[in-house]
C-alpha cells in the first residue's frame, strides 16, 4: 500500500489531506492509504511538536542541529503511528497523532538530549546506541563499535553457547550489510562527517576516546532505561555466577553492551580469559 | 543555505525510508521477533514453525505493544486501551501473532502467541525438515515416510486397490472357468455384462494413465528432493567450516595479544557469506518442489475424483449384474477384499504416528521470585515445553526421561528454581 503511494509526497496536496486526516477512518486498509498521503504533514508536525517542547523546556536554540533533532524524533513518532494507529481504527488519524505525540512528550524524559549529542560524534553515539535499544543486531555491533571486537569475540567474552553463537554471526553480518548504513541515515549524519570522524579517530586516537567515552556513558545511561526491569548493574560475583551457571544469556548481552562499567567488572568472567587487559572504549566508526 | 540544503536533505531522506517501509516485512524463517512494552524489551517470540508464547504481567499499565525484528523493524502493535482488554492480529507474512492485552485497576498483562501459517507452504516446510531430519539422521530409513509423500502413496495405493478390485471382477468375467459357481449363472453373467466389460476396460485404461502421471510427478518431487538433500549437505558442511574457523580465529587470538589490530572475526565472515547463497539455493529448491507439489496434489485431487466416480458405476455395475443372475458369492468376496485393503492403507499411517514417542507429563512450582526467563531456560533446557498453568502448577512436557518417574521427579526437586514436583495436578 505505501509502496504504491511513494513519493507521492512531492505532489501531494496539503490542504487536501489535512481535511481528509481529520475526518473518520474504518478500516486499517483506509488508514494507511489517508496516512501514506499526508506522511510529509505529519512528519511536519510532529517536528512542530518537538520543537515547541524543546523550546519550553529551554533545549532550544536555532541552528540546523536543533532542526535535524526535531525532524528525527518527529520521524520516530511517526513511524509508531504508522503501526500502531491501525489498530484503532476507527479514528481520526489527525487527532490520534496529536494525542500519541502529547503522549510521549509527557512522559518524563522523552528523548536523550544533551547539546553535545548533536554534533557529529554525539549524533554518531546517540544514534547507535538508541538503535541498539530496537535492534538487536545493532545491540550486538554495539560491541564492536565500542571495543573493535568481532563476532568471535563478543561470543568468547559474553560466554554464549553454540546455539546463540550462530546468532551473532547473523547480527554481525545484517548490520555490516544494511543495518550501519540505515542507522547512519537515520540520524543524518553524512558521508564528510563520518570521513571526518574516521579522521580524527586515527589522528587524535587518545582525545577522540576520551570524548565518545563522555558521551555513551550519557546515551548508555539514558538507553538503559529500555532494558527489562530487572536488569540492574551487578557486583562480580553476581555476573560470575551466572556466567557459571550459564543462565542469564539476554542478560549479560543486553547489560553488558550498553553498560561500560559493567563490563569492566564482568570482564574475564567469558571464555575469554582474564588474562587480557580490561577493555577500553576504542570506538570504530565503520561497522 | 548550505544547511537549509542539507535539512531538506535529511527531510526527504527520512520521508523516503517512511514510504519505502514494506508492509508485510521480510523475516528470516527462524528469527525470533522481539516483544516491546511501553517502548521497553520485555522478551522475544521464537517465531519458527512452532507456536511460541510470551505472557507479561505485573506492568504498572500498558500503553503500547511492539513487535520488532532483530535489526529493528517495527513490524507491528497495539494501542492498549486505557482500561480493559483488546486483541490484534498482526500479520507476519504468512503467519500471525496475536496480541491481546488488558488494563485493569491492578496492572496490566499481556500475551502474545506467534501462530505459524496453517498453510501448505507451512506443511511443506515441516515435511522437507523432518525429510532432512531423516536423512542426516537414519539414511537407510525410507523415504516414504514423509508426511505429503504418504498422502501421495496412500492415494496410489488406494488406486491399485481399485485398479486390482476392477480387475478381479473382469477377470472374473473373462474367465469363468475360476468360478465355482453355477454354469448357469456364467452364461447368464457373459450376456449380461459385455457392455459393461467394454466399459470398465475403458476406465481401468484411464486409471492406468493417471497412475503414469503420478508416478512422473513423484519422481520429478524425487529428483527435487535429491537436490535439496544436496544442499542440505553443502549447507552443513559450511556450518561446520565456520565453527572450525571459531576454533581457530579462538586458538589464534590466544596466539596473538599483541597485534593491535583484530581481525579475529575476518576468516569466520567468509562462510556466513558463502552460507547465504547456499541458503538462497536450498529456498529455490523448496519452492521447486512447492510447485511440484501442488501439482501432484491437484493430479491426485483428479485421481480421488476419478476414483470416486469408477468405484459408482462399479457398484452399479455389480448391481446390475447381481440382478442378472442370483446374489453370488464373489460380490461378497468382493467386499470383503475391499475391505482388506481398506485395511492394508491403515499402518502405511499408523506407523508414522507410532513413529513419535508419547511426551512425558509432569507438573511443577517454582521457587520463589523465579523470572519468566530463567523458568523457559530451565524448561529449554530440558528439550521441553510448557503446557497449561494452573492454580500456580506448570504443566510441562518431555521426551520420556531415561528413568523412571519417581527417580526423575525426586532429581528434578533437587534444582534450584523448583519448589515441587509431581505427575498429577
Ligand atoms: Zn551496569
Amino acid at each position: 500500500m505505501q509502496n504504491t503511494l511513494r513519493k507521492s509526497h512531492i505532489i501531494a496536496d496539503p490542504t487536501v489531506s489535512v481535511s481528509r486526516l481529520e475526518e473518520v477512518v474504518a478500516t486499517s486498509e483506509e488508514f494507511d492509504q489517508v496516512v501514506a498521503q499526508a506522511l510529509p504533514i505529519l512528519l511536519d508536525r510532529a517536528a512542530g511538536y518537538t520543537k515547541r517542547f524543546l523550546r519550553e523546556t529551554g533545549q532550544w536554540n536555532d541552528d540546523i542541529e536543533h532542526e535535524k533533532f526535531a525532524l528525527r524524533w518527529g520521524s520516530e513518532y511517526l513511524e509508531r503511528f504508522l503501526v500502531c494507529g491501525r489498530s484503532e481504527v476507527p479514528c481520526r488519524p489527525l487527532f490520534l497523532f496529536d494525542s500519541l505525540v502529547a503522549k510521549q512528550h509527557s512522559k518524563p524524559e522523552p528523548f536523550c538530549y544533551h547539546p553535545d549529542l548533536l554534533k557529529p560524534l554525539g549524533r554518531f553515539l546517540d544514534g547507535l546506541v538508541a538503535r541498539a535499544v530496537v535492534s538487536r543486531d545493532a545491540l550486538i555491533a554495539l560491541y564492536h563499535h565500542s571495543y573493535g571486537w568481532g563476532a568471535g569475540d563478543v561470543i568468547a567474552v559474553t560466554g554464549l553457547n553454540g546455539l546463540e553463537s550462530q546468532r551473532i554471526y547473523k547480527n554481525f553480518r545484517r548490520w555490516r550489510e544494511s543495518g550501519w548504513q540505515r542507522t547512519m541515515d537515520e540520524m543524518g549524519l553524512t558521508k564528510p562527517e563520518l570521513a571526518e570522524l574516521e579522521n580524527q579517530r586515527q589522528r587524535h586516537r587518545q582525545r577522540f576516546n576520551g570524548e565518545a567515552e563522555r558521551l555513551i556513558r550519557v546515551a548508555q545511561g539514558h538507553y538503559r532505561k529500555s532494558e527489562p526491569d530487572h536488569y540492574p548493574c551487578l557486583s562480580r560475583s553476581q555476573w560470575g555466577e551466572m556466567f557459571t551457571q550459564g543462565y542469564g544469556c539476554d542478560y549479560r548481552i543486553w547489560h553488558l553492551a550498553l553498560c561500560l562499567d559493567c563490563m569492566q567488572t564482568a570482564w574475564g568472567l567469558g571464555s575469554c580469559g582474564s588474562s587480557a587487559e580490561k577493555p577500553r572504549l576504542e570506538l570504530q566508526v565503520r561497522p | 543555505m548550505v544547511q537549509e540544503e542539507d535539512l531538506e536533505l535529511y527531510r526527504s531522506q527520512l520521508l523516503d525510508s517512511m514510504s519505502e517501509r514494506p508492509v508485510h516485512s521480510v523475516r528470516g524463517l527462524s528469527d525470533p521477533i522481539q516483544v516491546y512494552v511501553n517502548e521497553r524489551r520485555v522478551g522475544e517470540l521464537k517465531g519458527a514453525e512452532t507456536e511460541g508464547t510470551l505472557h507479561v504481567h505485573g506492568v504498572d499499565h500498558i500503553e503500547t505493544v511492539q513487535l520488532r525484528t532483530e535489526d529493528g523493524q517495527l513490524l507491528g502493535g497495539v494501542v492498549a486501551p486505557e482500561s480493559g482488554f483488546r486483541a490484534n492480529r498482526v500479520r507476519l507474512s504468512a503467519d500471525t501473532v496475536e496480541l491481546c492485552v488488558q488494563n485493569t485497576l491492578q496492572g496490566g498483562s499481556l500475551s502474545a502467541v506467534f501462530i505459524p501459517a496453517p498453510s501448505f507452504w507451512r506443511r511443506t516446510w515441516n515435511s522437507l525438515a523432518d525429510v532432512a531430519d531423516r536423512w542426516t539422521v537414519r539414511r537407510s530409513e525410507s523415504t516414504m515416510a514423509y508426511g505429503f509423500r504418504t498422502v501421495a502413496f496412500t492415494q496410489a495405493i488406494l488406486a491399485i486397490a481399485v485398479v486390482g478390485l476392477v480387475a478381479d471382477r473382469v477377470m472374473i468375467w473373462i474367465a469363468p472357468e475360476h468360478i465355482v459357481a453355477p454354469t448357469v449363472q456364467a452364461e447368464a453373467l457373459r450376456t449380461a455384462s459385455i457392455g459393461e466389460i467394454e466399459q470398465l476396460a475403458k476406465q481401468l485404461r484411464e486409471l492406468r494413465l493417471m497412475q503414469t502421471k503420478v508416478g512422473e510427478a513423484l519422481q520429478s518431487q524425487e529428483k527435487g528432493m535429491t537436490l535439496l538433500h544436496q544442499t542440505m549437505a553443502r549447507l552443513s558442511s559450511t556450518q561446520e567450516s565456520v565453527a572450525s574457523s571459531v576454533v581457530m580465529v579462538k586458538e589464534e587470538m590466544e596466539k596473538r595479544q599483541e597485534g593491535p589490530e583484530r581481525e579475529a572475526d575476518r576468516p569466520a565472515q567468509l562462510p556466513p557469506g558463502k552460507g547465504s547463497v547456499d541458503q538462497e539455493q536450498f529456498e529455490l529448491a523448496i519452492h521447486g518442489l512447492a510447485s511440484d507439489n501442488e501439482r501432484l496434489s491437484k493430479q491426485i485431487a483428479g485421481l480421488e475424483e476419478h476414483n470416486r466416480m469408477l468405484t459408482a458405476k462399479l457398484q452399479t455395475a455389480i448391481a446390475h449384474v447381481a440382478k442378472a443372475a442370483e446374489q453370488g458369492p464373489e460380490r461378497v468376496v468382493a467386499r470383503e477384499a475391499d475391505v482388506a485393503r481398506k485395511h492394508q492403507l491403515l499402518p502405511v499411517v499408523d506407523s508414522r504416528q507410532s513413529a513419535q514417542a508419547q511426551p512425558f507429563l509432569f507438573w511443577v512450582t517454582f521457587s520463589e521470585g523465579t523470572t519468566q526467563e530463567s523458568i523457559d531456560q530451565w524448561v529449554n533446557g530440558m528439550k521441553g515445553h510448557k503446557g497449561v498453568q494452573n492454580e500456580g502448577w506448570q504443566e510441562v512436557q518431555i521426551l520420556p526421561p531415561p528413568v523412571p518417574p519417581d527417580l526423575f521427579l525426586e532429581q528434578i526437586r533437587g534444582e534450584k528454581i523448583i519448589k515441587e514436583a509431581r505427575l498429577n495436578h
